[in-house]
């Protein structure tokens, strides 16, 4: 008795782990689905090398995107491609099988073999896409013109197919090994797993654009030229790192840029204190419709974007505004204040302070109104007055907001954003204008200078990221209170 | 008066309002700072309003500066003749609907989800997504993921990158957790599932929140511009709103270098050119700022909403 209860406590435990590894080689699987490099569905060098099985699968547009010439030709046929895209299909919608098995895995008996017998099936489907790839990858390799289309059976074909036959077997072991269920067996998961399970997509979408990107890094430490691919060949190491630093070119622009950067982001935070005192002085307006009314107006260009902004300053500064053509009816000459490269430090942070000041007071006025009434009435009968019930009750008040909000902002101190600067950018300006995030943005999508432009962004995003911890490691120390 | 508030045996506060010279010059700078700020936010939009409603030749001439004169509507009607436009037209308002909708379904759900303490792996989870607030891997490896994704030059761009977010999602979770926990429980108890949970309480109750996040996100998506420009660069009939604004205020600003170099004299045709771009480039202006201007002043409290809660989590 208590031998057949621990043998079929081992056996529980080898299932587990057959468990384990299937769940771990499906993920793999369905990671793998998304990468251009393991594309199987890449037959001929003529297919776009950053379509990925999955969209080959779904955009037959993507898939013949560069192959119409060669259809056109008559060195393939269009059949072939059909062929390709229905059967990259037919992979996609078989991977469903392993997906819904990992899922129901977490689930009771009954529920886990029903998605192994899914699982069972997708992977089969997978198979038949894998034969069709190959039928028409034979198609391709007996082309006339063999040097322009190059025909190969990727290597990611040998991965994928590994890994489906390797869930597939696992599957079928797991179905074979574990008890049958009872009759009273139910479909049910636990709780918790079901919660989990109904989080997975989102958990899912933000490792795709929050983290995924993180694995675009590698393309700093290669040539890499748009189109092209990664390879051993041209691997860099540290060249663009370097490449920043010992460039003389290279070298000034990054140090201007970050000049303007610093310079701009110091200014910011040189004057992050006006919105505390535009809402402390807001709130000496006692008359509250016309304080709603200021507050109202106040924050509308929060809400209006960057380009409606440089819009209206055309419509008021431009030579065609209304200020040049005060100046014109005054007998004088038109001038484009938009196009002069003074001030432009100034400028800049007068149009952030028109946009933002507004909107940026309303968390302090808030604070003002969450103040102990008690406090301004004590400070009266000590006979203080406007401004000293204001330095010595209001801001004590409004001061921690202030520090949370000031930390933040250094954090983003190499973070200007783009599209102020954009839209303001002019061949007058642009030695000034041109901070972090518009010199990545002319380099890297311009220009094409990928890797170097990547290297700029990595920097930032450590940078931040160091700054950030270290703010909070302050606040905490300081405060006793974690800002993130 | 307001003793009755006090507690017995409390003295009185001195009298608040007694007004001396200091204040009155006081209020005066202090009203008219603001008066004249809260007219600088405004004016540009009166301004732009009636440049496009009024006589286009006396707008030439630079004859309207405080009052419209010559009103018309041509302006307005003729956008519909610009085929890009109404592209754009569409594109941004379908993206403001499909993706603000999304957005606003995820987060509640999501946010709903981050409240079950039962859940495994509750807290790495809510980590894992609240983190990348405060990263991004770049522009460029952005761009290249996007471009990996397939989807670059594809409307689903816009939509599926924004389906998470992580800020709406702490405040729906912040609201959530204050909706009294009894309500969920009995619920339970009578048998229903996480689903019939949040689809018939959770929903209903967090309305005001999700209300707020549908109007950051609408705004968002309409002045979206970043977007569109980096990762629709093959294809112009996906362009937002934004992006043909930026195109159309680039266009004249390069004729107008030219005229102010006075090294190309411009042929008369071009000039009427000119002169149409500029109408369209207001007219457009305006079409993309009015439903900001119309939807604000109604929906103000729901920002500040917004701002208060998102504070409580700094």
């Amino acid at each position: 008795m208590q031998k057949s209860k621990t043998l079929k406590e081992s056996n529980n435990r080898a299932i587990d782990i057959l468990f384990y590894i299937y769940r771990f080689v499906d993920i793999i699987l369905v990671i793998s689905l998304f990468i251009p490099v393991l594309n199987p569905a890449r037959i001929c060098s003529l297919i776009n090398s950053n379509m990925s099985l999955f969209t080959s699968g779904v955009s037959y547009s993507g898939l013949t995107k560069n192959t119409i010439r060669a259809i056109n030709r008559g060195w393939v046929v269009k059949e072939t491609f059909t062929l390709l895209y229905i059967s990259s299909l037919i992979c996609c919608i078989g991977f469903i099988g392993p997906v819904a098995g990992c899922c129901m895995s977490l689930g009771s008996l009954k529920l886990r073999r029903l998605g192994n017998l899914l699982s069972v099936i997708g992977n089969i489907l997978s198979l038949t896409g894998f034969g069709g790839i190959y039928i028409s990858y034979l198609q391709v390799a007996e082309t006339n013109n063999p040097d322009k289309i190059q025909p190969l059976i990727p290597t990611g074909y040998f991965v994928i197919l590994g890994l489906i036959l390797l869930v597939l077997i696992l599957s079928v072991i797991l179905l074979i090994v574990q008890p049958k269920p009872g009759k009273d067996d139910v479909y049910e998961m636990e709780r918790k797993y079901k919660l989990f399970l109904m989080l997975t997509p989102f958990i899912a979408l933000t490792f795709v654009f929050s983290y995924l990107p993180l694995w675009g890094w590698r393309y700093a430490f290669f040539d890499y030229k748009a189109g092209g691919a990664l390879s051993a060949d041209n691997f860099a190491g540290f060249k663009w790192f370097k490449f920043l630093f010992q460039n003389e070119a290279t070298k000034k622009d990054i140090l201007r840029v970050l000049k303007n950067t610093l310079a701009m982001s110091g200014l910011g935070l040189a004057t992050s204190w006006c919105s505390m005192a535009f809402a402390i002085f807001l709130c000496e307006i006692k008359n509250l419709r016309i304080r709603r009314l200021i507050q109202t107006c106040t924050t509308i260009p929060n809400f209006i974007s960057w380009v409606l902004v440089y819009s209206l300053a055309t419509l008021i500064f431009s030579s065609e505004g209304i200020i040049s053509n005060i100046i014109v009816n005054r007998g004088g000459e038109a001038v484009n204040f938009l196009m002069k490269g003074e001030h432009t430090w100034l400028k800049m942070l007068a149009w952030g302070m028109w946009k933002g000041i507004g909107w940026s007071a309303i968390i302090y006025i808030a604070g003002i109104s969450g103040i102990d009434q008690q406090l301004y009435e004590a400070a009266t009968v000590d006979g203080a007055g406007r401004f000293r019930k204001m330095w010595h009750v209001t801001v004590p008040g409004l001061l921690p907001t202030f520090f949370v909000l000031l930390l933040l902002q250094i954090s983003n101190i190499l973070s200007n954003g783009l599209e102020q600067y954009l839209v303001f950018e002019n061949p007058y300006n642009t030695r000034d204008i041109m901070v972090l995030d518009l010199y990545v943005y002319k380099l890297g999508i311009d220009s094409g200078k990928i890797p170097l432009t990547t290297v700029v962004g990595m920097v930032k995003s450590i940078v931040s990221v160091t700054l950030l911890f270290g703010a909070n490691r302050l606040s905490k120390a300081v405060r006793g209170e974690s800002i993130i | 008066m307001k003793i009755s508030k006090r507690r017995a045996g409390e003295i009185p506060s001195a009298p608040k309002y007694r007004t001396t010279i200091g204040d009155v010059i006081f209020n005066i700078l202090n009203y008219s700072f603001f008066i004249i700020f809260a007219l600088s936010c405004i004016f540009p939009f009166y301004y732009l309003l009636i440049n496009t409603i009024s006589d286009n030749d006396l707008v030439r001439k630079g004859a309207i500066r405080l009052i419209p004169k010559g009103i018309h509507l041509k302006n307005y009607i003729s956008l519909k003749n610009v085929a890009d436009l109404m592209q754009a037209f569409k594109i941004t308002t379908l993206r403001t609907l499909i993706g603000t909708a999304i957005m606003v379904a995820a987060s509640g759900l999501v946010g709903f989800l981050v409240t079950k303490k039962e859940m495994w792996g509750r807290s790495f989870w809510y980590r894992f997504i609240i983190v990348t607030m405060y990263f991004n891997a770049g522009l460029i490896p952005w761009y290249l993921n996007m471009s990996m994704l397939g989807l670059t030059d594809n409307f689903l761009g816009y939509i599926i990158p924004g389906i998470v977010a992580p800020y709406n999602i702490i405040l729906v979770k912040t609201y959530i957790e204050s909706i009294p926990a009894e309500l969920e429980e009995s619920a339970y108890i009578d048998g229903a599932s996480y689903v019939t949970v949040f689809l018939r309480i959770i929903w209903p109750l967090s309305k005001p929140i999700l209300a707020t996040i549908a109007i950051f996100g609408a705004v968002g998506h309409w002045n979206s511009f970043q977007d569109s420009l980096i990762i629709m660069q093959n294809s112009s009939n996906l362009y937002t709103l934004q992006h043909r604004l930026y195109m159309y205020l680039n266009q004249t600003t390069n004729i107008g270098q030219l005229m102010v170099s006075g090294t190309t004299d411009l042929p008369a045709s071009l000039q009427a050119a000119l002169l149409d771009t500029k109408t369209i480039k207001y007219t457009v202006s305006m079409v993309t700022v009015l439903p900001i201007l119309f939807v604000y002043p109604f929906m103000q409290r729901y920002f500040e909403k917004g701002i208060m809660l998102g504070a409580v989590k700094g």
